[in-house]
This record gives C-alpha cells, structure tokens and sequence, in this order.
C-alpha cells in the first residue's frame, strides 16, 4: 500500500537566481468573454452561409450578362479531348483509386497522430540484416510513425503503377490540359457551380476543365510533393549530404508537407461533395464498377470499401500492429 | 515450482500524480491506474524462466481495491493466476502492515521463489522485499541488475559502493529486481483472450485471519506534512559578453553548487 513516508521540513534554501533581471510572469491571458460556447460558431456559419449566398446571387448576376453569357457559350466549361483519348474508367483504374483512397485515409491518420503523439505506445527498429542492410545502424522510431512509413511506402508503389498504366492507356490524357482552353473553361466551370446552375457533365467520357485541372494538380503536384518532402524528413534521406541538405533544408520539407496534407483533405472533401451531388449512382458505378450504368452495383462496392477502411482503421491500434512490425524489426517500449 | 510475483497498482508515470495534501496519500483517482512497471520487469524475469524450460506456475499477487484490471494485464503479459487482497481496513496501510499483509498471503498460496520490483515508482519505499523477507525468516537478494532462476537456487548481481556482488541463495528466498533486470513483454491478442479465463482470487483480511492497517495496534508510519511541488522557476538567462564565464562562476558559488 505504501503510504508516503514523513516529508522532511525544508533545511536547503532553494537556489535563487543570480542575475537583477527577474524572470517576469507569463503575461495574463485576457478572460474569456462571457458568452456561451455555441455563440462563435453559429457566428462564423452564419456569416459563411450569407458570404455563400452572395457568392451565388452575383454568379447569377454575372450570367444575366451579354458578355458573360457569351463567354460561357464560347468556352462550355470543358476541353475536347484528342481523338486518341480512351472512353470509360477501366477495372484496373478503379482498382488503383480505391488503393489510393484506403492508403490516403490511413496516411493522413497516422500522419496526424505521428505529430501530436507524446508518449508513443511502442517503438520500432529495423533489423539490420538481409536485404535491406545499411552501414549505419538504424534508428529507433515510434510505431506511429512506423505505420505512416510503412503505409507511404504501399502508397508510392500504388502511385507508380498507376502512373505507369496511365501512360501505357492514354487514360493520362483526361486529367492533364492538353490546350490552354483549360483555364477559360475552368473559368466558365467554376461560374457554372457558383450559379448553382451546374455544367452538364458525363465523366465517363470527359471530365469539366475544373475537375481537370483540380485531378490533375493532385496526381501530378501535391502526390509527389508530399512524397519529397515526407522523404526529405525520414531517416531514409542521407542527413551528411551537406550540400544537398543546405539546398534543401529540412525546415522547407516540414513547412510544406503539412500544408499539402491540408490541400490533400480540402481536395477529398469537396471531392466527395461533388460525387455525391452530381449524380452519386453514376458516379459510383463509373469509377467503382467500371460502367456507365444507373444501377447500384457501383454503390455497393463503395460500401464495402467504406467498410474496409473503416476496419483497418480500427484494427490500426499497438495490440495488432506490434506483431506487424515486429517481422521487421525489433518493437520495444 | 512456484513464483510468487508481487505486483503493486500505481498511477501511471506519465500521467499527472497528486498527493492529497490533507491525508498525505497518493490521489489515486486522479491519474490512470496501471501495473508498476517495475513489477513488469520482475513478471518477466519468471516468465522468461518458463519460456526457457523450467516447469513453473507464475501467481502474481497483490494488494488493493479496484486492481482487477492491472492483474489481467499481468495474466495477458502470461502469468498463471492472480491472487487479489482486496479490505477496505487496508486503505492508507504503511509498508509495515503491507508487509504483514503479504506474508499471510504467501503462506497461504505458498511459494519457492517470491519476486519484487526494487521500489514501486508511487511510494518509493523499496523496503517491503526486505520486511517480507524477516517476516518470513527467508534470505534476500535485494536490487539484482541481473537474475538467474533456476531449479533449486537464484543468484544475480546487484550494484553496491565500489562494486557489485554476485549473490546466490537455495530456495525458497525472496529476490527484488532492478529495471535494469528485463525488458517487460507486450501482452499479444492470445494473451489477452486466455487472461479472461484465468483464475482471479480475492482474499480479504479475514481469509487470511489476521489483523492490519493503519488501524491495527502498534507502531505506525504517519504523514506529518504534505506540499504540492512549487511550480519551476525560469532561471537568469546568461549572454556571453565576456564576462559569462565569471557569472557562471557566481552563479555556482551563490549557489553552493561548487
């Protein structure tokens, strides 16, 4: 039971600064006004309730122009596609997206918890032997982090077979501008939605310039930006390359990799909004039962998707990852 | 054989502790109760015995209300069966009475070897090892950085002024390990499964038919005054100027630290 012994009364003088200039307090924080909590943010959605509504209404104002009108009927809000362009979403494509939609998830999860975990729940150090053997000895890291490598690593081999059937198939062709036509088309796309008076659209043949652009800055931009500066930060990257590491320092990878996470998650959500609002048993079939029908095959395959991320993301606790990492390295407390 | 591992619920370290400054007792609502770790070191050191072939029952003991939880832990990391004295007389008990406690509760379960932590990370005590093994009338090993069980005897080496020992004793004897002894396991999901089915026994004072606590007559530890930790002060921040190497050296000396 151990009940405390006697504390001691205090003999020593504890040691008093040395120096005239005394430490000064931390500076009060100013009371929290008095008002309920739900007050800020019924606040804040009801001044962007009213911002959107504006949005809308000048966007409608707009189009009621000659000019404007005119500009919309010129550029329709996308970009004929070369006549080499294939049709549809092919099963492997489909494939690819849901790998990429599970890894994502989980990446921005262990990615999140990787920064605000302080006391991790196991650590991991890779077996130095076989083939992945290195001069230096490797170095301990926390499981969390672990499982966002580990994850990174399935993720980028993801990316590069996708990227390699992309430019096998010429599927590359519907998410990357092949005419400057793109930009006023996106113009034209984004007045079309602001309206509320959405572009007409048949992704299984041709995306809007909007979506284009938007696929085509996360595959080709914010992908590989988040996987430079996930290496820059990692113990793969070579810490004693002096020259390289003043070029590009590891402060640069920290301040960007965040904020791609934020574009990353930005890019999901309205993402999923669209999908779900211009048409969500289209949508679904075409990119998750490969047709171009109005059944609710391709509903169902996303539900079991859904339900697949959300079983690795409960399973992805200490208890079942430990034995995980432990087939590559030794997992310590 | 049997090893007796005694085991002490305590706030986790890496929580925020509190001592109640009125009753001087640890506040033990306060932060997330777990298995010392120090315990989980000793655990270990049994059942590393018993991965290595030694035919061995593994009892984890302990004293305390509303433990239930951290012995399961104990039996998830692979011990056999857990022996609980749960009385409410005990609340507040020194390391005396816990002691007495004990002894009861091991001559009751019977044992060859009984293994302790070193000190438990609330109390710091470290004397309880010790008082078992008088009350008992058993030899010791105290602090052992290193242990070695085996069939009839334990031995290990324990850090002392100027040196360390090697120590060995036949059984039955009482031994206290260090952290330094053993890295605990992490209970797997088989472990967790079997450790609802094991067995958890509870004994109150009565089972044991003796009498304890701070109650119980005789001699009695007493908290006399309990102070919450002054909060750290920033200290004198020193710019080299030139003169940094002699302000550190008043520093120091108006500090009595040279």
């Amino acid at each position: 039971m151990g009940a405390p012994a006697p504390t001691p009364e205090q003999t020593a003088t504890p040691p008093s600064p040395v120096a005239a200039s005394s430490p000064t307090p931390p500076a009060a924080k100013p009371p929290a006004p008095n008002r309920p909590v739900w007050v800020k943010p019924v606040l804040t959605a009801a001044v962007a309730l009213v911002a959107a509504l504006l949005v809308v209404l000048v966007a409608r104002w707009l189009r009621t122009l000659p000019a404007i009108d005119g500009f919309i009927g010129q550029y329709p809000g996308h970009v004929a596609l070369p006549e080499s362009a294939p049709t549809g979403i092919p099963a492997w494509l489909a494939w690819q997206h849901f790998l990429n939609m599970f890894f994502m998830v989980l990446i921005i999860r262990t990615g999140i918890q990787v920064r605000r975990t302080q006391r991790p729940a196991a650590y991991w150090t890779r077996k130095n032997t076989g083939l992945l053997k290195t001069r230096r000895p490797p170095k301990k890291i926390s499981l969390d982090l672990w499982l966002h490598l580990t994850l990174d690593f399935l993720w980028a081999l993801n990316g590069i077979v996708f990227m390699v059937l992309l430019f096998a198939t010429g599927q590359w062709m519907r998410i990357t501008p092949t005419s400057w036509d793109v930009f006023p088309n996106a113009a034209s796309a984004l007045l079309q939605y602001a309206s509320l008076d959405w572009p007409t659209e048949n992704g299984w043949v041709n995306y809007n310039s909007l979506q284009v652009l938007a696929y085509f800055a996360t595959v080709f931009i914010a992908a590989p930006l988040s996987l430079i500066t996930g290496l820059r930060m990692s113990n793969v990257w070579p810490a004693d390359a002096k020259r390289l590491n003043r070029f590009y320092p590891v402060e640069l990878a920290r301040a960007v990799h965040f904020p791609v996470m934020g574009y990353f998650v930005a890019f999901i959500a309205v993402h999923v909004f669209l999908v779900f609002f211009t048409g969500v048993l289209a949508n679904l079939n075409h990119m998750y039962a490969s047709n171009d029908g109005a059944s609710w095959a391709g509903f169902w395959v996303f539900a079991a998707s859904l339900a697949v991320v959300a079983a690795a993301w409960l399973l992805a606790r200490p208890l079942f990852l430990r034995p995980l990492a432990a087939l590559t390295g030794s997992v310590t407390k | 054989m049997k090893i007796v591992v005694l085991t002490k619920q305590v706030p986790d370290t890496n929580s925020d502790r509190k001592l109640n400054l009125t009753t001087g007792l640890t506040e033990r609502d306060a932060s997330d109760p777990v298995p010392d770790e120090i315990n989980e070191r000793a655990l270990e050191s049994a059942l590393k015995y018993r991965d290595a072939g030694g035919d061995v029952e593994v009892i984890v003991l302990t004293i305390g209300n509303d433990v239930t939880k951290s012995a399961r832990k104990l039996l998830s990391m692979g011990a056999d069966s857990a022996v609980i004295v749960e009385d409410g007389s005990l609340a507040g008990a020194d390391m005396v009475q816990t002691a007495k406690v004990l002894a009861a509760a091991l001559r009751r379960i019977g044992f060859d070897l009984v293994l302790a932590g070193n000190e438990s990370t609330d109390g710091r005590g470290g004397v309880v090892p010790a008082m078992l093994a008088e009350l008992l009338g058993l030899p010791l090993l105290p602090s052992l950085d290193e242990i070695q069980i085996a069939v009839d005897a334990v031995s290990g080496e324990v850090q002392v002024d100027g040196g360390s020992l090697s120590l060995r004793s036949p059984l039955p004897a009482v031994a206290s390990v260090t952290e330094r002894s053993a890295e605990a396991r992490f209970p797997n999901f088989k472990g967790i499964m079997q450790a609802k089915k094991k067995p958890v026994t509870t004994l109150s004072l009565a089972d044991l038919g003796i009498v304890a606590g701070p109650e119980a007559p005789g001699a009695r530890s007493v908290m006399v005054s309990a102070l919450e930790r002054p909060a750290k002060q920033a200290g004198p921040k020193i710019v080299d100027d030139g003169t940094a190497a002699d302000k550190l050296a008043d520093f120091l000396a108006s500090n009595r630290l040279l």
